[in-house]
């Protein structure tokens, strides 16, 4: 029950009308604590990059950057490795016909992220209420990530297996 | 109390030129100072408290950018003593380590800022999602993050042919053969890449070009969209629940 109307000097109640407000009965969601960007944000920030700058200072001077012979077409190096963030395709390569690695597979993947947003309309953003989509997303990133690794790690001459302890072939 | 030297700079003609608002201390005035700041334009005025907290985004977005910063600075300073071709290019990476003063850290710096950046840019496409902050509104914004991300993958590509060593030749060579399997425009594509059918000189160029004047641009112009989006969606209530 809603509190009792209030009676204000020089005014008076005319009437108290029953029922629900005319807007309708959609729960007004609790505004947000709202503070300022500077200095909350802006502090956080600055200290977010000072470590991420001490950090490539730091592995900088500990481990150089690899450069090997220089270039020569007519010696193939095996395995021929692509750069870390596409060994996971190559791996997907040796796995499955090319067309459905190669082509299929990261045209769907890169397509389907480009249009998430607009695919998935559930509007909670809790984690308990979009159990489908984390489901999706998780297997594909899990499965991506296995991909990468293996293929950065876990294979040699041939694209055949090794045990990276015993045989190292990853390069950055 | 006695206003401090900065307090007092402020107040002249040329200080208050520059700050336009002095004082900071009532919230009209710290808006005020917010919105006449060109580097605190970037921000919104203010935020959710729940949104500025570490578990929130892990700070991910601007640490993608910081690396970005430290590619940029790192990049620039290995251009000077870099020519893009065959016969220059391995010469002068030696040299660069050899004989420049700060050469070899520099490109240490430049290269693990690339890998990092790379990881830092696809661990918040990860945290955005499993946020649901791709949600109205601001799923236009989750679009042009993903441009992104394929534009940090490009640039870290080409720049990974420069040194032209056998480490950089044959994972560009097994990297762009990976583009002959698209149909139909397969070889077209490659051509395209190569500016032939194998690495060759004219790759050499091309990637160099793309690396340090074309993508570079795309980037930051991506970039200032990208956070332009994200200040005006940053105070608004989008509507949905929110993890606790």
């Amino acid at each position: 029950m809603a509190d009792d109307p209030q009676i204000v000097e020089g005014q008076r109640v005319l009437g108290v009308v029953p029922g629900l407000p005319a807007v309708g009965t959609q729960k007004v969601p609790e505004r947000q604590k709202l503070v300022f960007t500077w200095p909350n944000l802006t502090v956080r920030h600055a200290v977010a990059a000072l470590a991420v700058i001490l950090l490539v200072l730091v592995i900088s001077l500990v481990f150089n950057a690899p450069l090997k012979e220089i270039a020569n077409p007519a010696v193939t190096p095996n395995p021929e490795k692509a750069p870390w963030y596409f060994v996971g395709l190559q791996e997907l390569l040796a796995l499955l016909h090319p067309m459905i690695a190669g082509v299929l597979l990261p045209g769907l993947l890169v397509g389907g992220l480009m249009i998430l947003p607009y695919i998935d309309r559930n509007p909670s953003r809790k984690s308990k209420c979009r159990k489908v989509a984390i489901w999706l997303f998780s297997l594909f990133l899990g499965a991506w990530i296995v991909a990468t690794i293996i293929g950065f790690a876990f294979r040699g001459a041939d694209w055949g297996w090794v045990w990276p302890w015993i045989e190292w072939h990853g390069e950055l | 109390m006695k206003p401090s030297l900065m307090e007092r700079v402020k107040e002249t003609t040329v200080g208050r030129s520059i700050w336009r608002v002095p004082a900071r201390d009532t919230p009209r005035e710290k808006a005020e100072a917010h919105w006449s700041n060109f580097f605190l334009h970037l921000y919104p005025v203010k935020m959710p408290q729940k949104e500025i907290e570490f578990r929130y985004t892990w700070y991910l977005g601007v640490i993608s950018l910081t690396l970005f910063g430290s590619l940029v600075v790192s990049g620039i300073y290995l251009m000077f003593f870099y020519v893009p071709s065959p016969t220059t290019a391995y010469g002068n990476i030696q040299f660069l380590q050899t004989q420049v003063p700060f050469g070899q850290f520099m490109r240490n710096v430049h290269r693990w800022s690339a890998h990092l950046m790379v990881l830092a840019v696809m661990a918040h496409m990860a945290k955005v999602f499993y946020k649901g902050a791709y949600k109205k509104p601001r799923e236009f914004n989750w679009v042009v993050g993903v441009v992104l991300l394929l534009l940090t993958f490009f640039l870290s590509f080409t720049g990974y042919l420069l040194p032209w060593d056998q480490l950089a030749y044959w994972a560009i060579t097994v990297g762009t053969s990976l583009a002959a399997w698209v149909p139909f425009i397969g070889d077209q594509v490659s051509q395209l890449l190569l500016g032939g059918n194998q690495v060759s000189s004219a790759t050499l160029l091309r990637f160099y070009v793309l690396h340090v004047a074309l993508l570079p641009t795309v980037l930051v112009f991506g970039i200032v969209i990208h956070l332009w989006r994200w200040r005006k969606d940053s105070t608004l209530d989008s509507g949905g629940e929110l993890d606790g």
